[in-house]
């Protein structure tokens, strides 16, 4: 093997060692070994790889993202595990599968926050990082509303989901729903309200309204009617309260 | 799976997933929405997974198809038979200035080498898959990886000198906030 064969593997072993039992790489380290230019070129070269790794693991996910993925999860799972996957069952086989689904639901979920949280976890992170804009007189109609401040969001909106949906309002896939979000602004700081439907997030009975601080932003969460809504913004608590 | 063997899962890798993402789609906002959406896949399908071992080579490899799937494919890539060979060694001096400078710079330097080169050499970085393993995740022969990874470092060199010297670095989105409706 030349030395220009045995730099081409060497390449391909990790500076962490892992690598240093594979027999791929062997005779390579062999020669590297009994051959000092050789042994000097993959020395600097471990260190190398080892300097960009350390780099890298000093980047951070953002904060929230953690979050984030685990609600998603939870709520996607929880979806899955209600879904009749075979239309053609008896009441009787449903009604007994359906059971068993609920008892194993409250198993493997004993300390199991409302699905709900999942929409403002992700609310909270979109506002952080997401990429927003929509269009369509709906759409415009609405922000137009919100943003007033005679408006109580708490009180209702008329919200004509299909209609916001289908003439361009920002509409993105949570656990596999759809969850429109219109952005605006009320005495000059930015808010983004996200409405869901109400039965795809697992709300109960209308609670209080339910307020998060996470990053600097403040999520306040509630449902009325048939929707679940999550207003968030940058502006603090005070200025969340006002909007409801 | 269970709630907490799910959260051990996100706790293990989403770390790493995040990096690979940053390196492959060169902004925050997109490999935070990458991560997500690799975990979303795993919460529909991962249980259809037989070897839960192979549950961190499944991560990566999903994420890099959500990647594919999620973006235009470039014309412009280069093609590995393009490329001149960069024999340049690396010496003592370009560890230390490694060591120098800041994370963001260091990825900004990954993030500009050719994206064929970019994914096999960001995983051989992160230290979590073995050359088998990337040839697996990213279903190219074993061959192939070795010589992405050896075209890439070259690459990387380069791009790692050009930051240091201030010239074509590249701005890099983080953390940062998207535009608003």
């Amino acid at each position: 093997m030349s030395n220009n064969e045995a730099k081409f593997l060497l390449n391909a072993c990790r500076p962490n060692g892992r690598d240093a039992s594979d027999p791929a790489f062997a005779a390579a380290m062999a020669q590297a070994r009994s051959d000092p230019a050789l042994g000097a070129w993959f020395a600097q070269e471990q260190a190398h790889g080892a300097a960009v790794a350390a780099k890298l693991q000093e980047i951070a996910p953002p904060p929230g993202l953690r979050e984030a993925i685990l609600a998603g999860g939870r709520a996607t799972q929880r979806a899955a595990a209600v879904r009749p996957r075979r239309p053609m069952v008896t009441w009787g086989a449903l009604a007994a599968c359906f059971a068993a689904l609920i008892a194993a639901s409250v198993a493997l979920w004993p300390a199991r926050a409302p699905a709900a949280n999942a929409l403002t976890s992700f609310a909270l992170y979109d506002v952080a990082y997401g990429r927003h804009g929509g269009r369509g007189e709906a759409t415009a109609e609405l922000a137009q509303q919100l943003g007033s401040p005679a408006t109580h969001l708490s009180a209702g909106l008329p919200i004509d989901f299909s209609r916001l949906k289908n003439t361009g309002c920002r509409t993105l896939q949570v656990a596999g729903h759809s969850v429109l979000e219109v952005c605006f602004v009320r005495n000059g700081a930015e808010f983004h309200c996200y409405i869901g439907r109400a039965a795809d997030f697992h709300v109960g009975a209308p609670a209080a309204v339910q307020f998060v601080q996470q990053a600097g932003l403040t999520a306040a969460a509630w449902t009325k009617g048939s929707y679940r809504f999550v207003v968030v913004g940058g502006a603090g608590l005070d200025a969340v309260k006002r909007l409801l | 799976m269970s709630n907490e063997a799910f959260t051990q899962l996100v706790d293990a890798h989403y770390a790493s997933l995040y990096r690979f993402a940053l390196s492959l789609a060169r902004n925050g906002a997109d490999a935070g929405d990458l991560v997500q959406e690799t975990f979303f896949v795993w919460a529909t399908k991962g249980d259809t997974l037989r070897d839960q071992a192979k549950a961190k080579s499944w991560l990566f490899t999903t994420l890099y198809r959500e990647f594919l799937r999620g973006r235009r494919r470039d014309a412009r890539s280069t093609s590995i038979e393009d490329l001149p060979e960069d024999e340049k060694d690396i010496a003592a001096e370009d560890v230390d200035r490694i060591g120098k400078m800041d994370a963001p710079a260091v990825m900004a330097a990954l993030q500009s080498v050719d994206e064929v080169f970019r994914a096999p050499l960001t995983l051989f970085y992160l230290e979590e898959l073995s050359y088998l393993e990337i040839a697996d995740a990213l279903d190219v022969p074993i061959g192939t990886v070795m010589s992405r990874l050896s075209r890439g470092k070259a690459q990387l060199r380069t791009a790692l000198s050009d930051v240091d010297r201030g010239a074509g670095t590249k701005v890099v989105a983080f953390a940062a906030k998207g535009g608003r409706a």
